[in-house]
Order: C-alpha cells, then sequence, then structure tokens
C-alpha cells in the first residue's frame, strides 16, 4: 500500500494532462454533421389582421414516420414525410381541419417543380400525371395557406438520399414498429431559430416612360400605361418562383418596352402618346403596391391616362384569352380597347374574350389589378388566361407555378398582340390590317429575350415580405427598365398593416439514423459481461501464471466481488 | 442517448485495459509507474513516427494502395519496436520481474495508442446523434490492439530480455515479432488494396491478434519451461 501512494502523483499528472486534453477537444468541436443534409423550405407563416395562417413553429427534433403508419398511433413526436407522388389529399386535410397533434410534415416535391431542373425545359411536354399532380399540388397550397398549423410544415425536392431514406422507414413502418424514441430510427432535425415579424416589409414598384413627340404648344400628350405586377406569394416563399403569375407578365411587358423603345428611338417613329411601364409589387395582397403607386400620382397625371393594360397570367394559355374590365361593356373606351385587340387577335387567329365584374368599393378584395385603377377612374383592363377573378391569394404564383407549365410561344403570341394593338391605337392605325411588329423584321418579337427572362423569373423567389429594398432582383429589373425606357424611377412603400409575415423561409434538415436506448441498454449489457469474463478468464490465467496455488484460490473470491 | 452511446463505446475501447491492469498481478505490484512511463515513450515514438512520416511520404490524393508507399510506411511503423526496446530495456523499472514488466509495458503502450488515436474520433463522432456501428468496431480494435500491444512487448522481452532461449526457438520468435510490427501494415493493405471494409478488417485483427497472443504465450511458456527446468 505505501507503494502505491507514491505513485499517486504521477497517476494525477497523467490524469490532469488527460482531461485538459478533453477540455481542448471539447473547446474545437462543433457537433453538427449529420448522414443526409437536405435544403427545405418552410411554409409561410403570416397573419391576416392578427389572424395566424401558415405553419407557426419552424425548429424541428423529431423522429420521421411515413404515411404507412400503423392506425392509431401517437403522431405527436413524429414528423410524417408525405411524397407528393402518392398524397392522400383528404388525409392531410383530415388531419389539418381536425387540429390533430404532429410533430411536423415534410412534403416531397417532384424534381419537376424545382427550378434548378434543366430537364425537359421548353419542350412544353403535356405529360397528363404532371398536370394531374399541379392540381393535387394546388389545392394542398391552398389549404395549407388557408389554415392555422401549430407544428412545423416544411418542403424539399426529392433526390436519392431522401428516398433512400424515406424505403427505410417505411420499411420500419410496414414491421409495425412506428419511430419512437424506444425503437430507433431516423430522426429529422432542424435547427433554426424562432421565426420572428418581419418588421414593416416594403413594397417597390419601378416605373419608367417613353415619352411621345410632343407638337408644337401641346404640353400635355395622353399616356397609355402598361403595367405588371412582379411579386408573388405561395405556400413556401422560397420556392414561389411564379412564372406564370405574373413572371409572363413581367417577361411580355419587358419584350414590349423593347419593342417600343425601338420605335420611340426615332423621331419619325414615335407617337403623340406616353407610354408609361409599371412593375408594381404587393400583387398577392390586393394590389397594394399598385394603390400605393396610383396614390403617388398627381391628379394630372392620373388624368392623362388614355388607358392602362394591366398583364397578368398570360404564359399558358391556348387559344383564348380574357380581357377584365370593370365598366360595362357598352362603355366607349371598354369598347374602343376591346375592338382594337379583338382585331388584332383574329389575324393572329387567337380568341379574346370580354368579362365584365363590378367592382364593389366597400369590398376590402381587389381581385384584378386594374381594378385599383378603376377606383380612381382611370379607365383599364387586365389581359389574363384565367376566366374567372382569383380569390385572395389564389394564382399569385405558388409552387405549381413552375416554368414546366409556362409556354414561350403564348407569351409571344400575347406580347404580339398587346403590341400590335397598341401601336395601331397610338398610330392612328384603328381597323387596318397593318403588321408592325411583323415576324423576321427587326421589330419582331425576339424569342431569346423571352426565353431569357423567363428563365431567370422562374428561379427567383419574389415573396415580396421577403425580398430586401435593394435586393439584386428588384435592381436588375430597375436595370432593364432602364435599358428601354427614361426616367426610370423607383418607389418603396410600406406594405399596408393588414398582413403580417415571419421569417425564416428555408432552412437545412439534417437526417441522423439513430439508435434506439434499448440498443444502447443492450450494448451496455453485453459490454458488461464482456468486462466480467474477461475479468475472470484473466485472473484465472495471469494469476495461475504467477502462482499455482492462487489459481485455485484467489478467482473464486474475486468473481463475487465483481459480480 | 448519444451520451450514453459514447459511454459504451468508451468502456469497449479503454474498459479492457483497466480490466487487464487490475485482474492481473500488475495491480497488486503497482506497475502503473512503468505503465505510464510505457505510455510516455509511446508519446515520443509517436512524435518521431509523425515526423518521419511528414518528412518522407508523399501525400497522396487518392485513397489507392502504393505499394513503395506503404513498404515505407512500415519501415517507419518499425520506429514502434525500437520504442518498444527502449522502454523494455533502457528505462530503469523498480525491482519487477520480466513477467510483469512486458505487461505494464505493453499494457502502457496500448492505452497511449488508444487514447490518441481513438479518443478524439470517439469523443467528436459517438455523442452526435447519427448511429453508426464504426465507433463500436473501433472499440474491439481498440482490443485487438491491446492484445497485440502486449504480445508484441511478450516478444520482445524474449528477444532482448531473455538470455537463455532454446535455440530452436529463436527463429520462431523473430518470425512472430516481425509479424506482429508489420500488423499495422498488414490491415493497412487489406483495408485499401484489398477493399476490405471495416467489420471485415476488424474480424481479421481480433482473429490475428488471437492468434499471436496464444503463439507468444506458447513460446513465453516454452521458454519459462525450459528456464525451470
Amino acid at each position: 500500500m505505501a507503494q502505491r501512494k507514491g505513485s499517486d502523483p504521477q497517476v494525477l499528472e497523467s490524469v490532469y494532462s488527460v482531461i485538459a486534453l478533453v477540455l481542448v477537444l471539447f473547446a474545437c468541436v462543433e457537433l453538427c454533421d449529420g448522414a443526409t443534409v437536405v435544403d427545405v423550405y418552410r411554409l409561410i407563416q403570416y397573419d391576416i389582421s392578427g389572424v395566424p395562417f401558415g405553419s407557426r413553429l419552424a425548429g424541428l427534433n423529431h423522429h420521421a414516420g411515413s404515411l404507412h403508419f400503423p392506425p392509431g398511433s401517437d403522431l405527436s413526436r413524429t414528423v410524417l414525410i408525405i411524397p407528393l407522388r402518392e398524397l392522400n389529399i383528404s388525409f392531410v386535410k383530415e388531419y389539418i381541419s381536425q387540429r390533430q397533434p404532429l410533430g411536423g410534415l415534410l412534403f416531397l416535391l417532384p424534381q419537376t417543380f424545382s427550378f434548378g431542373n434543366e430537364d425537359d425545359k421548353g419542350s412544353n411536354r403535356q405529360d397528363h400525371g404532371h398536370y394531374q399532380m399541379k392540381n393535387v399540388i394546388a389545392e394542398l397550397e391552398q389549404l395549407l395557406i388557408h389554415s392555422n398549423i401549430p407544428y412545423p410544415v416544411y418542403f424539399a425536392f426529392e433526390d436519392d438520399d431522401i428516398e433512400a431514406v424515406l424505403a427505410d422507414i417505411k420499411k420500419n413502418d410496414a414491421t409495425g414498429q412506428p419511430a419512437t424514441a424506444t425503437t430507433g430510427g431516423y430522426k429529422l432535425v432542424i435547427s433554426v431559430p424562432e421565426p420572428r415579424k418581419i418588421v414593416s416589409p416594403t413594397i417597390t414598384n419601378i416605373q419608367g416612360w417613353l415619352p411621345g413627340l410632343k407638337a408644337d404648344g401641346d404640353n400635355h400628350l395622353p399616356t397609355i400605361a402598361i403595367v405588371a405586377s412582379y411579386d408573388t406569394f405561395g405556400a413556401a416563399p422560397a420556392l414561389s418562383v411564379g412564372s406564370d403569375s405574373n413572371g409572363s407578365g413581367v417577361v411580355a411587358l419587358l419584350e414590349i418596352a423593347r419593342l417600343f423603345s425601338l420605335l420611340y428611338s426615332n423621331p419619325k417613329t414615335r407617337a403623340k402618346y406616353n407610354i408609361l411601364f409599371g412593375l408594381t409589387s404587393g400583387g398577392p395582397y390586393n394590389y397594394n403596391g399598385t394603390h400605393k403607386w396610383l396614390r403617388s400620382f398627381d391628379q394630372r397625371l392620373r388624368e392623362s391616362i388614355d388607358y392602362a393594360i394591366c398583364l397578368n397570367s398570360i404564359g399558358s394559355w391556348d387559344n383564348d384569352l380574357w380581357i377584365h374590365v370593370s365598366k360595362p361593356p357598352e362603355n366607349a373606351y371598354v369598347k374602343q380597347i376591346f375592338e382594337g385587340f379583338s382585331n388584332v387577335a383574329v389575324e393572329l387567329g387567337l380568341k379574346v374574350g370580354l368579362k365584365h365584374k363590378k367592382i364593389n368599393i366597400s369590398n376590402p378584395r381587389v381581385a384584378w389589378e386594374h381594378e385599383q385603377f378603376s377606383r380612381l377612374r382611370v379607365t383599364a383592363a387586365t389581359l389574363s388566361e384565367l376566366s374567372v377573378a382569383p380569390e385572395l391569394l389564389e394564382s399569385t404564383g405558388g409552387l405549381v407555378d413552375s416554368r414546366h407549365f409556362v409556354n414561350e410561344t403564348a407569351i409571344m403570341r400575347s406580347v404580339k398582340l398587346v403590341s400590335e394593338s397598341l401601336a395601331r391605337h397610338i398610330y392612328g392605325y384603328q381597323g387596318k390590317n397593318i403588321e408592325i411588329f411583323a415576324d423576321n423584321s427587326s421589330l419582331a418579337v425576339n424569342p431569346f429575350y423571352i426565353r431569357s427572362w423567363l428563365e431567370f423569373l422562374s428561379r427567383t423567389p419574389r415573396v415580396t415580405p421577403f425580398l430586401s429594398k435593394n435586393d439584386p432582383f428588384v435592381m436588375a429589373l430597375k436595370k432593364e427598365l432602364e435599358e428601354h425606357t427614361d426616367e426610370v424611377s423607383v418607389q418603396h412603400e410600406v406594405l399596408d398593416g393588414m398582413f403580417t409575415f415571419y421569417d425564416s423561409s428555408r432552412a437545412k434538415l439534417n437526417v441522423y439514423q439513430v439508435a434506439s436506448v434499448t440498443f444502447d441498454l443492450l450494448l451496455l449489457l453485453v459490454l458488461g459481461s464482456y468486462l466480467i469474463v474477461l475479468f475472470s478468464f484473466l485472473v484465472i490465467t495471469t494469476r495461475g501464471l504467477d502462482d499455482l496455488i492462487s489459481l485455485f484460490r484467489r478467482p473464486p473470491s474475486r468473481k463475487v466481488k465483481t459480480a | 442517448m448519444t451520451v450514453f452511446h459514447f459511454f459504451n463505446c468508451a468502456i469497449l475501447t479503454f474498459g479492457p485495459h483497466a480490466v487487464y491492469y487490475s485482474a492481473t498481478p500488475l495491480s497488486e505490484y503497482d506497475t502503473l509507474g512503468t505503465s505510464v512511463k510505457a505510455a510516455l515513450v509511446y508519446l515520443g515514438t509517436a512524435l518521431v513516427k509523425l515526423v518521419c512520416l511528414a518528412t518522407f511520404l508523399k501525400v497522396s490524393e487518392t485513397d489507392s494502395f502504393d505499394p513503395y508507399q506503404e513498404l515505407l510506411k512500415a519501415l517507419i511503423g518499425f520506429i514502434d519496436v525500437a520504442g518498444l526496446y527502449f522502454a523494455l530495456t533502457q528505462l530503469t523499472h523498480r525491482n519487477i520481474s520480466q513477467n510483469h514488466k512486458f505487461q505494464a509495458v505493453g499494457l502502457g503502450w496500448a492505452f497511449a495508442d488508444s487514447v490518441l488515436h481513438r479518443l478524439a474520433p470517439l469523443w467528436v463522432g459517438a455523442r452526435g446523434l447519427e448511429f453508426t456501428w464504426d465507433y463500436i468496431l473501433q472499440g474491439l480494435e481498440a482490443n485487438a490492439n491491446l492484445v497485440l500491444s502486449i504480445s508484441l512487448a511478450a516478444l520482445g522481452s524474449l528477444m532482448w530480455l531473455r538470455k537463455n532461449k532454446p535455440k530452436t526457438l529463436i527463429p520462431i520468435i523473430y518470425a512472430c515479432a516481425g509479424v506482429v510490427a508489420t500488423m499495422p501494415s498488414i490491415t493497412s493493405y487489406l483495408r485499401r488494396g484489398l477493399g476490405w471494409h471495416f467489420p471485415k478488417v476488424v474480424g481479421f485483427e481480433l482473429f490475428t491478434s488471437l492468434v499471436m497472443a496464444f503463439i507468444s504465450w506458447q513460446l513465453f511458456s516454452a521458454c519459462q519451461s525450459q528456464r525451470s527446468s
């Protein structure tokens, strides 16, 4: 024993060094290495006049489950992974409407909807399956947007990693063992801070002018406005690229601006009309940006507007376009616009219909952009492929509105229709069969320009509250408009108070394969018995080697001690 | 739960060393000092080895098996043997028998190896949420390494400390020592040259370590009986 005491300082020293080593390691090691890391996009979280909607949580740390869970199992600590290919909408509806407890939801979108997906672009394959899925997803999106969901909801794109995980989970579920804390499986972890309110989201309107040729003494030229709202709203703000609504309108507006800037650059072909181009924001929120934009005009300017053409969702129609107006069709101005359009449409082989929808001033809902003009007594019409007015937050460029479903030729035909009828109006060629923007001429609609802008818009999420004041996208739009028009100005306004948004729209999902507690307990048991066996074995063998008598005398007493 | 797993793996990795120390007569004769000294020698040897590896070895971008580089690595691996020789012969130990001396040295050697090579990955990896078998296998590997280290120390003590050994056994002793000393290179070859997976490699290591331990035990007892007779 005296000898043992003597060696204590040495022991302590070695222990200290080990402790120091451990501390150093602890300091430099961070614990975040998941087997699989997936980009996920959170369901939007927002309030309308204080009423909460969308997913109210962001952080996630639960086991994964599939739709094949055993009936009656408790899912309050399970994240259901639902691939949209096998989505059972009634199940989701039931779960959300009955407010059943869930740990979370993870929807897997097909790669088709990914804006990074380069396949089948421009081929416009009329794939029946895709269109069917589009409808289902659109229904799901409306459901999610309009409900208050007390758990995190995320979207991700299908890929091999997550498919493999899902296959494993399904196998697990099929055997009747749902993944909970005691049986192991996969754990999904998203560590993000609590979502915070976005303080006073800004809306940014961009306008540009093509000034007409002033005759002597005449200071007030009439103005024609071409307007398109560029922002989107969807279930996942980081995925709301809105190729059709209203990317197509923005593309068409830019192309029209380009065509008329060619005409207006030459004084001989400059008409006696000003053309005003407006890219407005806040479209999904009752065209709040358009409202602010028009309010900022002075009375004289507003009165000088002959009429305004709003472009909305003109990228995926076959043969029918609609002109929506708020004034009765008998109105002279409306008649004039409609006739101008329908004449050109006949020549182009399209059909244009007129839809009249009265505005109800007391109703805050503004379904079409031109209604904001009409409310200020400015004649306006919306050109759209939609035949009926969309509800609030419907057709605003959500999940399904991807590049895949947009047809470039449709946009080109719309551009031609608008610019041709506009040109006939401003140059006074009404009713005459003159093709100004003929194909193969220098004024032809440029398909490459349209395609490149459509591609760009189709990969840029544009939900206004998540766009900063000087967002690169807004700057790009401004710069492009500056290329074609003069006096480009940017107007920043605050989005009206009805809507409140919360941040954290994208995150990283870590998928961990975890062992269960029972496994660890079992392992501990096995290890313990292994060490005991080893101990007994060593005592029997070595002490025997050392001293023959101790081999027979000591092991029993030792064994009792360890057991 | 993950700390639990870390705990389990740590038990598997370091437990056998402690058990070995407390179960064998090493604890009774208080040979901890020897073990600690051996561990310090191991640290020094590892440093020298590191310097040599850094000096003579090219950094291979690929994970392929390059025979020349591996040969060099094996040669550098023999620095281990030199370190062990130093630990066994040059260190002045308290008055302990050769029997205990080699065990204490082997134990310290293996423990230092485990701490140096396995503690850090264990700390980093086993506490994460992700479950893999790797750390359990690594613990088993540590066990195999303990057995191999003690075998090597036993053979070393036979070679360098035992004067009167039977002449017929000497080549066998040297051959066995050679095999045990080149074990790291052999496993490296299996893993990278033949593309064996980790579980298979660990199984092989466990198996060979037991075989080598059995052989060296037989050799040791043969020498022992020869001396006692």
